[in-house]
């Protein structure tokens, strides 16, 4: 007998892809704007193509979303009705402890299960906060190299914008040794982030096979899979 | 509706912050301008630090200068400054009082490229005459004194102008070796040397990359530990003009600014002044459009070079380079780097020569990953070793998974 549990709303799983997409899309377009991999074709004058703009529109788009998104999961990981992901986090002895089980999972290859797998684990909490906390990172990297582009101090909506990125980001250069420093981090970050990413699919696919609980369906369809012992 | 006056929105919308404000409005100008022209009647009533064997205008006309030049020098210097039209007979008078504060330059570790830049060109421009016409009371490249008598004037000039002159200093300052700079017959460390005239000095004015932020000199391993002249003098109003060389339009700029106000320019937070390095060679870069639609050079000599396409992937650092040079370029504005076909080397900002001048784009240039050294790889070198470490962390756990997932499944069925 299997019992069906609810994992992600609708909006969790809108959420999650959009987060998927805008990081490939953003890996795409960023690796382009680091070192430009592909040519433009040139039988057009230059004032007709925006290769390189294009690609940086797109990126920005991208983080735009990310960071947009990024806010409303952190609203989210205190305010949610549906699971507050927050709880999860706080270093009790029962989340100490579940999140050492779970990684003792992973590694004695499921010999060893002695936690509640049927919902929203220490583990996964902490890993997916890692990646928020990787995207703050890019955010603030980002945004130390967007603002350099508005050097006047004005910018299409208002010089508030700039001064407040100046504000938020400007230790950032300072941390990692000015700009070349931060162009190096948040390239770097990047492939963090693609470990990460590695990392995440792997788990899931993981957990889908060898917990035999449907895992992997949580993202498509917002359930997995209980197995419920029969009474006797 | 107050809230929606044209002029408050205006002024919520603009808030000054590093906005480099060029227009601040009638009543500012105006009170500079009577500090200024009373700062110049003061200056003008002293006399000059030594007795000019040559008025400026003589100078001018020996170099074959025409009047035309100079006013076009001055149209363009208060252009520079960010003044209004308005101040060019102040710029013009300053440059004839110019005389009136004494100056001291020193090298420390350093090619003398800064000098060099300023006194090797065919054709000298007012930039230059300006630096010749300035009382400068001891420079170790120019002066025609040597050994004692140098020390001498040096300590002389320390003693006259205390408190008043400007101190140029051009090189890095080896604070981790001291020895591996002394100069003169009571050897004097280069540290010493600048801790002591900065501290009679009015300002110090730290020329070129290498006094700004060490330059060359402190590239890794950086054996001298040099270090640029803000990280060794405290407590001393400090200019830097970086730049490989620096710009002496630049130079002449901050010059012009003190004489006439006293006071030095506006500066960003690594105490360049503002009116040069306020914005990127990517911001009025002429090749700009190249970048923006992809059009990039491949290799030397290929159809995107001869067409001016942009240098980005030959590694010009110009997107995240502070400087001047796109406007005011150098060698009286005949040319500049990306001009003549070749990248920005982004030889104003710190630690340029690790990190800018790869002549790579910096996704491909090998460079120190932070934290290791004697490692030099790309930034995706490392990030794929990265990448690579996770797949093989992944593919160990995955092909254990499957062995000890099927024994678990036999050893089921056989109970």
């Amino acid at each position: 007998m299997y019992q069906k549990v609810k994992r992600m709303t609708t909006t969790m799983r809108i959420f999650h892809w959009v987060n998927a997409f805008s990081i490939l899309a953003a890996v795409i377009t960023g690796l382009y704007i680091a070192n430009p991999f592909y040519q433009t074709l040139i039988s057009e004058p230059a004032a007709y193509k925006y290769v390189m703009a294009y690609n940086r529109l797109i990126h920005f788009f991208a983080a735009l979303l990310l960071d947009v998104i990024s806010i409303a999961i952190f609203y989210l990981y205190f305010a949610s009705r549906f699971e507050k992901v927050y709880k999860k986090l706080i270093p009790t002895k029962q989340n100490i402890v579940e999140f050492f089980e779970v990684l003792l999972n992973l590694l004695t290859l499921n010999r060893r299960k002695k936690f509640d797998s049927s919902h929203l684990d220490s583990f996964n909490a902490v890993y997916f906060t890692i990646l928020h906390l990787l995207l703050v990172w890019m955010l603030l990297t980002g945004f130390y190299m967007y603002v350099q582009g508005l050097e006047s101090g004005l910018s299409a909506i208002g010089s508030w914008w700039p001064a407040l990125l100046h504000l938020m980001t400007d230790w950032v250069g300072w941390l990692l040794g000015g700009h070349a420093g931060v162009r190096w981090w948040h390239h770097f970050t990047m492939w963090i982030i693609l470990a990460w990413v590695a990392f995440h699919i792997y788990y899931q696919v993981w957990r889908t096979i060898f917990w035999r609980e449907g895992d992997i369906a949580i993202v498509f369809g917002g359930y997995k899979f209980k197995k419920v012992q029969k009474q006797s | 509706m107050q809230f929606f006056d044209r002029e408050h929105l205006r002024a919520v919308f603009s808030k000054p912050t590093n906005y480099i404000n060029t227009n601040k409005g009638e009543a500012y100008y105006d009170a500079l301008y009577r500090k200024m022209e009373k700062r110049l009647q003061e200056l003008r009533a002293q006399k000059p630090v030594r007795e000019a064997e040559i008025k400026f205008q003589e100078l001018l006309e020996t170099w074959d200068l025409t009047r035309r030049d100079f006013l076009k020098w001055v149209s363009a210097t208060t252009a520079m400054l960010m003044l209004p039209a308005k101040f060019e007979p102040l710029v013009a008078q300053a440059a004839e009082v110019m005389d009136r504060v004494p100056i001291i330059w020193i090298n420390i570790q350093d090619c003398a490229g800064n000098t060099e830049a300023l006194l090797r060109s065919a054709s000298p421009t007012v930039d230059e005459l300006i630096l010749e016409y300035l009382s400068v009371e001891y420079h170790e490249v120019i002066m025609a004194a040597a050994g004692d008598q140098a020390e001498e004037n040096l300590e002389k000039a320390v003693k006259d102008f205390d408190g008043k002159y400007l101190l140029f200093v051009e090189g890095s300052i080896p604070v981790g070796m001291p020895e591996a700079f002394t100069i003169g017959r009571h050897p004097k460390t280069g540290v010493e040397h600048v801790k002591h005239l900065a501290e009679h000095a009015a300002a110090v004015i730290a020329v070129g990359s290498c006094a700004a932020f060490g330059g060359v000199p402190a590239a890794y391993p950086n054996p001298t530990g040099a270090v640029g002249v803000m990280d060794v003098v405290k407590g001393k109003p400090i200019i830097n003009i970086p730049a490989c060389p620096a710009n002496p339009a630049n130079i002449t700029g901050v010059i012009i600014h003190y004489i006439l106000t006293g006071e030095i320019p506006e500066l960003d937070s690594l105490l360049r002044p503002k009116f040069a390095f306020g914005y990127r060679i990517h911001d009025n870069c002429e090749r700009r459009a190249h970048f923006d639609a992809g059009e990039f050079v491949e290799e030397w000599g290929d159809e995107g070079a001869k067409n001016n396409f942009c240098l980005y992937k030959m590694g010009c650092k110009g997107p995240f380079t502070f400087n001047n040079c796109s406007i005011v370029r150098y060698n009286e504005g005949t040319n500049w780097p990306i001009g003549v076909g070749r990248g920005c080397i982004g030889c104003s900002e710190p630690g340029f020569w690790d990190k800018y001048a790869t002549e790579r784009p910096l996704a491909d240039s090998d460079i120190k990953p932070p934290g290791i050294n004697g490692v030099e790889a790309t930034v995706d070198e490392v990030g794929l070793g990265i990448l690579t470490a996770t797949a093989i962390g992944i593919g160990i756990h995955a092909v254990a998974s499957a062995i000890a997932g099927k024994r678990e499944d036999s050893s089921k069925e056989e109970q």
